[in-house]
């Protein structure tokens, strides 16, 4: 273990330093075609015509590619885990938000893709829209998705659901109820480097794809869904990701590179614009958070009930994950015995939501330590004495009743405000992660504990020196 | 002059004002390029394609100069010269994007900014039109001189600025909103100058270019204290939704800036 | 059109109005200047310009026409890193790297201007380039320790420092 603590320099640095570094955007294929996109205007609309006709005609245009080219138009891209397909690959009949991809032009230059893509006759018959996750479950509210209002496979469930302990009980008992609303909103990744893709069509049939994805076995995966083509008929050429930061894993630019490879049997290039990566690209969810919990005047959680909704705008993608991990984590670092979770994947016509930072987890926990806080305030306690109280400690389960065997929370609390010169009252700064017993296992956690077994503890009696 | 011509493009560089006015002529067709960090988001957008360009960048007309308690500066002065000139203008030019982009941009650009879709432009229009400043143009009908908020109120009409100008006033006082999410754009910024002629005020951010906030100044002239001739501002104003912020906040932060900037210029 | 491009003069053919990064990226295979959003917004264009750092999204090759353009392509090699691009390195100052030329490009100016030592200067003078990644803090340390003659040799070398039982532990008490 010589690198821990170690100072190493970046195996990429100097390359970055040196603009060494290629990028999708820096690789130089000769012949190669500039991709640009039509993309819907309208936040949810019909779509009752698309004419081609007169922009395959333009000087310069070597191929369009409408939903007609896809083999697999509506690939679930999350299929292995249980999530159905819903999101068509090029647009077929409708648009669902605005900016949606309806058609790809390959042409000798980005102008003239552009000036093609402006002659494409597109028809569309205007929606209504809808935006306020809030309203998701609104019987008036029309649905836009072909599921309905939410997202119905989890399990038989619309819903994502944790429930633990008798939520109803502890309810009777609180001397408080605290209530919370959190709201945190959609960011844009914005990486310096937008979305591209490079497709190479080889003399053998196979594409060679240059792509900013984050995960290269995924979108390799993809593409060969979509097309219905063998895996070993792709080539992915990854690399430097000019940030990601969770973006780059929705395979966006090299499907459709890859179709207008195949046409025009031309490399075949798509940056995004700025604007496109604002208007188009995938965002951080939305979420609406709901927190009730009772708790005691000594600072207890009794019990807790969530309702979370995810905006998961026009289609799935990831979002089913994305909530799932959310829920597991909607207790944060502390030990609640009564839990009733319930979560939605709301779908609205703004751009479908991905994964970002910490996908799923950061809204809870942004809502999570902001009630806390409230609990805090509310009861007149210090809300680091609140957190250390119910913390998780070792024989604790979660609400989804994982056994706690090496929580990490009172140590590092602790150590938190060791380093800020917090005063604590003795008897916190004095807590530990040992299993509970005495004043810190009153009766309402003596059932979420778990026995107190032998073999499930970890070896306390480390050696010294020397890695693992 | 320098001429230079491709199949669809003619490209006038002038050496001499005198040149420039004659290359601009009544304006039509022409596309000016002045700094260029406004017409060269367009050309490489494909959003505008010219025919008839005319370059400034060699036409004599930067430049800075003051005679007695009077300043003149050229329409091609850079932004970034101007972060030192008389309160407010510098202010407002130090708010400017970031030093590459200031030391590009122009008066004359930054003057003609047309509005902007999803943020103000045109930073350094209200520190001029509190100035009293006039902008000398040439176009249709010959050379022109008029208050910089006539100027800008004549739209369309293709104008070539040439220079500005204004008595150096006895106080410059600024006051605008900044948040991290607008980078360096400039939500809402109010300037003002207590010139010979009275208190003069001006907002950026509350129509599609600077306005003169006419009804709160008369407020200050008739004596109001600045609080009370603040809560006026909103009196003419249309403040509009952009990416932002939304009309009702403006709305909300407008007569807060007034009243410090009137402030400032006790 | 004429441009001395890293010490090397180039006759170009791209229309007039071309951007110099177009210009540079397409006609000359000069990459280290980025798209990152074409607008003059984010900085990851930035180039010098007869010294000065411009973006080479927002300049026409007819403006630029005769002057003298350096790109990192100009800075030093691998083997001999000019003190800026040293101290990014050494400091950490660029995860992914898109941005980092345009940063590059702005600090060598700055610091040949005879600035850098001060770090509200430096962040005003880097104010309008866009970093993601990094938060900006490793790459202000890096101009400055540079500006400042700070620099480590010219490749940096893995410095294993403390081991084993001796190494600090981060946590009180911790079982790991």
């Amino acid at each position: 273990m010589k690198a821990v603590g170690a100072r190493l320099p970046r195996y990429d640095g100097v390359a970055h330093v040196t603009a060494k570094t290629m990028y999708v955007d820096d690789v130089r294929v000769p012949g190669q075609l500039w991709v640009k996109a039509l993309r819907s205007p309208h936040d949810h609309a019909k779509i009752v015509s698309i004419d081609t006709a007169a922009a395959e005609a333009m000087p310069g245009v070597y191929g369009i590619v409408t939903c007609a080219d896809v083999a697999k138009n509506v690939h679930g891209h999350l299929e292995a885990l249980g999530v159905p397909g819903d999101e068509p690959l090029l647009a077929d009949g409708e648009v669902r938000y605005k900016g949606q991809p309806v058609a790809a032009v390959a042409a000798e230059t980005e102008v003239l893709a552009t000036a093609a893509v402006n002659a494409i006759e597109v028809r569309y018959e205007p929606r209504p829209a809808f935006f306020d996750i809030r309203l998701g479950l609104d019987p008036d509210i029309p649905a836009i998705h072909q599921w309905g209002p939410v997202y119905p496979h989890f399990g038989p469930y619309n819903h994502r659901r944790v429930r633990k302990g008798d939520v109803d009980a502890a309810f009777a008992l609180a001397d408080t109820i605290v209530e919370g609303v959190y709201r945190p909103q959609a960011i844009e990744h914005c990486p310096l480097e937008t979305q591209v893709a490079l497709v190479v069509p080889e003399a053998n049939g196979r594409l060679t794809i240059y792509s900013c994805t984050q995960a290269m076995y995924f979108s390799l995966g993809v593409v060969a869904a979509h097309l219905e083509w063998p895996l070993n008929k792709l080539k992915f050429i990854g690399g430097t990701v000019g940030g990601g930061f969770g973006g780059k894993v929705d395979t966006a630019t090299e499907t459709i590179c890859a179709l207008l490879a195949i046409k025009t049997q031309k490399p075949v290039k798509w940056r995004f614009t700025r604007e496109e990566e604002f208007l188009a690209s995938s965002t951080r969810a939305p979420w609406h958070i709901e927190i009730r919990d009772a708790v005691s005047k000594d600072g207890w959680i009794l019990g807790r009930r969530t309702l979370t909704l995810h905006d998961s705008g026009a289609y799935s993608r990831f979002s089913p994950y994305g909530l799932t991990k959310h829920a597991f984590h909607h207790t944060g670092a502390y030990t609640i015995p009564a839990v009733r979770f319930d979560g939605f994947v709301v779908f609205t016509n703004r751009v479908p939501t991905t994964a970002m930072r910490g996908f799923g987890v950061t809204s809870v926990s942004l809502a999570v330590e902001t009630h806390m806080n409230r609990i805090a305030d509310v009861l007149g306690l210090d809300p680091l004495e609140l957190r250390l109280r119910n913390a998780n400690r070792i024989g604790d389960t979660t609400g989804n009743r994982v056994v706690m065997h090496d929580p990490s929370t009172v140590v590092v609390t602790l150590a938190a405000a060791e380093r800020v010169g917090y005063q604590l009252g003795e008897e916190f700064a004095a807590m530990t992660a040992e299993r509970r017993s005495g004043d810190l296992l009153p009766e309402h956690l003596v059932g979420q504990q778990a026995p107190d077994d032998q073999s499930l503890v970890v070896h306390s009696e480390s050696s010294n020196g020397g890695g693992h | 002059m320098e001429t230079v011509e491709t199949d669809a493009l003619t490209i006038a560089r002038p050496s001499s004002p005198q040149d420039a006015v004659a290359a601009f002529g009544d304006g039509a067709g022409i596309t000016v390029f002045g700094g260029g960090s406004i017409v060269m988001v367009e050309l490489v957008h494909n959003r505008l394609v010219p025919e008839q360009v005319l370059m400034l960048d060699r036409a004599g007309l930067a430049g800075v100069r003051s005679e007695a308690e009077r300043t003149t500066i050229g329409a091609m002065t850079t932004v970034a010269e101007l972060e030192t000139a008389v309160e407010p203008l510098g202010t407002s030019a130090r708010g400017v994007a970031d030093r590459e982009v200031r030391a590009q941009a122009t008066l004359g650009g930054n003057l003609c900014a047309p509005p902007g879709a999803e943020s103000p432009r045109g930073d350094l229009q209200g520190a001029l039109i509190a100035l009293g400043a006039e902008v000398r143009s040439a176009g249709a009908g010959g050379e022109r001189a008029e208050p910089v908020e006539e100027f800008l109120q004549r739209g369309s009409e293709p104008r070539l600025v040439l220079e500005v100008s204004f008595e150096t006033p006895a106080a410059g006082a600024s006051a605008s909103v900044r948040r991290p999410h607008a980078h360096a754009y400039t939500i809402l910024a109010v300037s003002g100058a207590r010139t010979a002629g009275g208190v003069r005020l001006a907002a950026c951010g509350v129509a599609p270019h600077a306005v003169r906030l006419a009804v709160a100044e008369q407020a200050v002239a008739d004596g109001a204290e600045p609080a009370a001739a603040a809560a006026r501002a909103l009196e003419g104003v249309t403040p509009a939704d952009d990416a932002l912020a939304s009309a009702w906040y403006r709305e909300q932060t407008l007569p807060v800036l007034v009243a410090r900037v009137l402030n400032d210029l006790r | 059109m004429r441009l001395t491009v890293n010490g090397v003069q180039r006759e170009l053919v791209s229309p007039p109005l071309t951007s110099l990064l177009q210009v540079l990226r397409e006609e000359l295979g000069i990459t280290s200047p980025k798209a990152g959003c074409q607008q003059g917004g984010c900085g990851a264009c930035t180039v010098l310009i007869d010294g000065q750092p411009r973006r080479a999204c927002l300049t026409a090759l007819a403006a630029a026409d005769g002057a003298e353009l350096r790109t990192v392509e100009g800075l030093g090699s691998p083997t001999n890193l000019t003190p800026v691009q040293a101290a990014f390195d050494s400091h950490y100052a660029a995860q992914c790297g898109f941005c980092t030329s345009g940063f590059l490009m702005a600090s060598t100016a700055l610091i040949e201007a005879g600035g850098g030592t001060d770090r509200a200067e430096v962040i005003e003078a880097l104010s309008g380039h866009v970093c993601r990644c990094t938060g900006y803090v490793k790459i202000v340390q890096a101009v400055t320790a540079a500006a400042a003659g700070d620099v480590e040799p010219a490749s940096v070398e893995a410095d294993m420092g403390a081991q084993g039982k001796d190494a600090a532990r981060l946590i009180p008490g911790s079982p790991a």
